[in-house]
């Protein structure tokens, strides 16, 4: 055998090296793109965690059939799919611009009553009429009824606020909000006021 | 052979509504359910669920009275019980294993978990 044919890359050996550097890159490949299917498949469930939970809570929002029902059904909701067992509900009472409770769960009833537009973290928020979570605004000042407070999240149609949802302490297992209680809370806030305000008209109609 | 029977008590509509959906979409099991203590184990020994989901504070009776109570009755003493409620403390944890429950969770609960859970329990 001569040094020229030597040096020769024998064919069966270059096809093995060959595919060799293919397996390998198909292989790095293939992991990319499976890679990046489970990283859509965890958005999409994620997404899909909170359709399922927004199902549940527009079934429940169309079941009440009394404005008292229609507090309750916002209060559940918080409860089960949140996480929180200490939420109180406000309404806006245009006339001298406080808002009163309307409905509570593990909230003791002295504490938590009436609050005014522009007064405290709650009043802040229900005059700015956007959701305020304690964890983001350090800064803002409490009045001592608001000191556990976790989320302010105003009932409002439009721009009209008609309530307040107050939830102070999260359940001792629930670690913090996650995007899909956020969502949750951003759809209560139009969708719970929705459901309020239509319930209201209809067991208080206007009179001409 | 026919699907498995969960009862599934709560007295909150807003968790029987999550629950069926849940189930409604992700499984086939039939779901009965009930509205507190005493209408579970009512309807556990008329019905005998393969598998009973219940929550702990309730009106009428609690979760873990039920839970005792079906323990305690031979129609029903086998059927596995699994506490699904907001009380996750320690001593909340241990009372709920004291009453005889094969599985204590805490809600908010995750779907995917629950179910796994369930599938476990029932030999899937």
């Amino acid at each position: 055998m001569s040094a020229t044919e030597e040096k020769k890359p024998q064919p069966e050996a270059q096809n093995r090296e060959g595919s060799a550097h293919e397996t390998r890159g198909l292989t790095f490949g293939a992991l990319r793109v499976r890679a990046q299917q489970l990283s859509l498949r965890e958005q999409l469930e994620r997404q899909h965690f909170l359709l399922e939970r927004l199902n549940a809570a527009s079934a429940r929002l169309l079941q009440a059939i009394e404005l008292g029902d229609v507090y309750e059904a916002i209060g559940e909701i918080i409860g089960n799919l949140l996480g929180s067992e200490q939420v109180a509900i406000f309404r806006h009472h245009t006339s001298d611009q406080t808002f009163s409770v309307v409905w509570s769960v593990g909230i003791e009833s002295e504490t938590l009553r009436q609050f005014g537009m522009g007064a405290g973290f709650l009043g802040r928020a229900a005059h700015e009429g956007i959701s305020q979570f304690r964890n983001r605004r350090p800064d803002r000042p409490v009045l001592p009824h608001e000191a556990n407070l976790t989320a302010c999240i105003p009932l409002k149609r439009d721009r009209e606020v008609i309530g307040v949802i107050v939830m102070l302490r999260l359940l001792p297992q629930k670690n913090g909000l996650e995007w899909a209680d956020f969502e949750l809370l951003k759809y209560l806030e139009t969708y719970g006021a929705v459901a309020a305000q239509l319930q209201d008209l209809r067991e208080n109609p206007v009179k001409p | 052979m026919g699907s498995k029977k969960i009862l599934l008590v709560d007295d909150s509509s807003t968790a029987r509504l999550v629950t069926r959906l849940i189930f409604s979409q992700k499984s086939n099991y039939v779901l009965l359910s009930a509205v507190d203590g005493k209408d579970a184990v009512e309807r556990a020994l008329a019905e005998k669920p393969d598998l009973i989901l219940m929550d702990v504070m309730m009106p009428r009776m609690t979760g873990l009275e039920a839970c005792r109570a079906l323990k305690q009755h031979k129609e029903t003493s086998k059927i596995p019980v699994m506490l699904l409620t907001t009380r996750g403390g320690e001593q909340f944890v241990e009372e709920g294993y004291e009453s005889g429950c094969s599985d204590y969770l805490t809600k908010p609960v995750n779907d995917t978990e629950l179910l796994e859970l369930l599938k476990a329990y029932l030999g899937e």
